[in-house]
């Protein structure tokens, strides 16, 4: 208790302060514009801390990592562009709910539902950081197979006009994960000797090119025929029914989130995409889905956000960190003289609840400000197409570019952005594309990984019971459908009898 | 200067380190060009197609070895000059606290019995190589390489029982050997590591075999030799400087990292044959 205290009063310092203040206003700003991610951001910066002192910097760079995660869904909404791959589950409903003039409904609610997410796993992160860490350690690959796997079988029911077109357009992400050099043969796949592709397909080339240039080129196309509708509400932020609306959905994606990013190996991209899938199994309002659902926002924001919280369990209780950016949080750690595992929590407690109180910090500041500046954002959608669309498009070849500096990103990019005009002229739907991407190289090396580890024998999934229990939950998810319409039919059966 | 990291990755970190107090020692400006494709394959064409005059130096890892030993058209091993090593971070063999392994003996002895899982990173890769040398130095079956994406999952999975043992920088697995998840068994270091007195080489044990994530400095042969050798003793005295030697310390790793041209190239050399003996044996190596 002494230390948590201890913890707090370095918000008093207002040297400290000022730092978590810069960094929430820089993580805004550079999470906002495609490319630039939090963690680019962050290594860029590390150099510069080294002189601040330890609380100081890593308060510095915690803000920006929470801020930058809220940063994303801003051009997200706005423009169809998510500034962070973990905002594009946001992309997919916050765009249309500003296209049918809810701008500002949409940002408000981003940055309340993210604020709660982020706070949430703080909170977790307090109280359970050393327990939660345990868990990362019975998670391997059969564990990681089953769960990818669980996400995956949601793609059917998410995104595009029937399952059919998403089960296709899922099975294309999938295609795409397969691309690049093989973790379990050391041989590249359909790189066909191009160095740019040994790698992989990049997340976020694909993204930037589905989501904002694919809408640009069917603005273009669709302008020819009509004027754009005037928005009317852009500016209204939401209130007490929309947050009552939003509340189920807000918690579902805390939780997701911080169990997700508490796992080494899955991110804030993963975690905002079950959030989605969760959010919409569990709505009461579900036909909202794909039109611009409000609670299809509130979800995936409060879990990407929690996903910062979840990610620093493994960072600081374990030395192992949880994602891109928690691993560059670490070096800054290391680099500042302080060693994270197990007994950092008794050696340096001061130094650890001082990192808390400072992204608490940072998520309220970033609360107020997303509130009293979403008026403010959502005047973007009044920008005349032909300013703004350019002007996205521009962007969006910097974001592909410069997170490797690679041209191949921006060809990749370009392709990604006529497929994503293709699918939005037929009636496909971005979301079990990427779900197939981010999770599907997942699926496939988990599940080549825990065979190698089984020796080749399948039944060694049933010595599993975590994963045994994840493979019983898809599979009631999977065949729930058909056994309602069984009952439903039943019952009518009984009634009439 | 030019890695095949991105940016924040732990080699583009070391380029960054060193490049603090760089231009003091060379009057002049360093950035840092980051060529991600093709593990190295896009940075060593970035470096063959700047002129051989030494302002375009590449930072080199065993990665780049393996990726030209499977590319004939890149710039070759034969075609680089070592300059300057940055880091060797010598490797431990770890098995976790419980693990029935409780000597070096214990795990020879298995593996000779069967084809102990080794954690590593994808196979072909470095760790791959270091597993494949150590497993022929010791005489025991050809381990089995289950592959992870990085150091952390497979400390993780060495805890969590999903492997045999694992050969692991300290600094990656350091958490868990101060908590005792982890116990050390063989260095595979040359001499006997100050933070880990009791545990023996894999020489003393009569396994021919070391193990060191390396990385150093490079440029195009060609390079004209008053050049290289200024680079040799600038590159030196600026990682000389106390904030890249409080780089290595509190990373973990070996204070006698930097060294001069010819213990890196020696190393370099060696590596290269290991690599490609065991890429052939393991059918990688194309012709």
């Amino acid at each position: 208790m002494e230390a948590f205290l201890g913890g707090l009063a370095i918000l008093i310092d207002p040297y400290v302060m000022l730092m978590v203040l810069l960094g929430t206003v820089l993580g805004i700003f550079v999470g906002a514009l495609p490319g630039i991610s939090g963690s680019t951001t962050i290594a860029l910066l590390l150099p510069m801390t080294i002189a601040m002192g330890p609380i100081p910097a890593i308060c510095f760079l915690g803000a920006i990592y929470c801020a930058a995660n809220f940063g994303g869904s801003i051009t997200a909404i706005m423009v169809n562009a998510p500034g962070d791959p973990s905002a594009s589950a946001t992309a997919l409903e916050g765009y249309k709910m500003a296209e049918k003039g809810q701008a500002g409904l949409a940002l408000g609610m981003s940055a309340i539902s993210s604020a709660i997410g982020g706070i949430f796993s703080i909170v977790v992160l307090i109280f359970a950081a050393p327990l939660l860490a345990r868990a990362a350690y019975s998670f391997g690959p059969p564990e990681y197979f089953a769960l990818a796997l669980f996400g995956l079988s949601m793609c059917a029911a998410i995104g595009g006009d029937s399952a059919v077109k998403n089960l296709i357009a899922a099975a294309l992400g999938l295609l795409i994960a397969t691309v690049g050099m093989d973790l379990t043969t050391g041989i590249e796949r359909f790189a066909f000797g191009i160095y740019e592709l040994s790698d992989g397909i990049g997340f976020v080339p694909v993204l930037i090119g589905l989501f904002a240039v694919g809408e640009m080129l069917d603005q273009a196309v669709r302008r020819l025929g009509k004027a754009e509708i005037i928005h009317l509400d852009a500016a209204r932020v939401p209130g007490w029914a929309e947050f009552r609306k939003c509340n189920r959905s807000i918690w579902i994606g805390s939780g997701i989130g911080t169990f997700i990013g508490a796992l080494p190996a899955l991110g804030a991209t993963t975690a905002a995409l079950i959030g989605y899938n969760e959010t919409r199994r569990w709505s009461k309002h579900k036909h909202e889905f794909g039109k611009g659902s409000i609670e299809g926002v509130a979800g995936p924001e409060a879990a990407n956000n929690a996903a910062v919280g979840g990610s620093m369990v493994p960072t600081l209780a374990l030395g192992i960190p949880g994602s891109a950016t928690t691993a560059i949080i670490l070096a800054a750690l290391i680099v500042q003289g302080v060693r994270p595992g197990p007994h950092l929590f008794n050696e340096q407690p001061t130094l650890l609840y001082a990192v808390f109180a400072s992204m608490l910090a940072a998520n309220l500041f970033y609360l107020v400000m997303g509130l009293s500046m979403a008026k403010l954002f959502a005047r973007i959608s009044l920008i005349p197409p032909a300013i703004l669309w350019p002007a996205v498009f521009v962007l969006s070849i910097i974001g592909a570019y410069g997170p490797n500096q690679s041209m191949g990103d921006v060809y990749v990019m370009l392709a990604a952005g006529v497929v994503g005009f293709l699918f939005r002229r037929t009636g496909f739907s971005p979301a079990p594309l990427i779900m197939g991407l981010v999770l599907g190289g997942m699926v496939e090396e988990t599940l080549k990984q825990s065979l190698i580890i089984f020796g080749d024998d399948v039944t060694g999934f049933l010595g599993r019971p975590i994963a045994l229990v994840l493979f019983v939950v898809t599979l009631a998810g999977l065949l729930w459908p058909a056994v309602a319409r069984l009952l439903r039919v039943a019952r009518a059966r009984s009634a009439s009898a | 200067m030019v890695t095949h990291a991105g940016v924040g990755g732990g080699t583009d970190i070391t380029a960054r380190m060193m490049m603090v107090q760089a231009p003091g020692v060379f009057r002049q400006e360093f950035t840092v060009v980051n060529r991600t494709a093709g593990s190295g394959a896009q940075a060593l064409q970035y470096l063959a197609s700047k002129p051989a005059d030494g302002h375009t130096i590449i930072l080199v890892t065993q990665t780049h070895l393996l990726t030209q030993l499977r590319n004939p058209n890149l710039p070759q091993f034969a075609d680089l000059i070592p300059v300057a090593r940055a880091t060797a971070d010598p490797q431990l063999v770890l098995v976790r606290r419980d693990s029935p392994f409780r000597t070096p003996a214990d795990l020879v002895n298995a593996g000779k019995e069967r084809s102990l899982r080794f954690g590593g990173t994808h196979v072909g890769g470095v760790d791959h190589v270091t597993i494949f040398a150590f497993g022929r130095a010791a005489g025991i079956q050809r381990p089995t390489l289950v592959p992870f994406r990085g150091g952390g999952e497979i400390v993780i999975n060495l805890v969590g029982g999903n492997i045999d043992t694992a050969v692991v920088n300290p600094g990656e697995a350091e958490a868990q050997l101060r908590a005792g998840e982890l116990r050390p068994l063989i260095s595979l270091a040359d001499t006997r590591l100050a933070a880990f007195r009791d545990v023996p080489t894999a020489k003393e044990l009569g396994i021919d075999v070391t193990g060191y994530t390396l990385r150093g400095f490079c440029v195009l042969k060609g390079t004209p030799e008053d050049r290289v050798t200024r680079l040799e003793r600038g590159l030196i005295e600026a990682m000389s400087g106390p904030i890249y030697k409080s780089y290595l310390e509190n990373t973990g790793q070996a204070p006698d990292s930097v060294a001069g041209r010819e213990a890196w190239g020696a190393q370099l050399a060696q590596f290269n044959r290991d690599g490609r003996e065991a890429l052939q044996a393991l059918g990688l190596l194309r012709g």
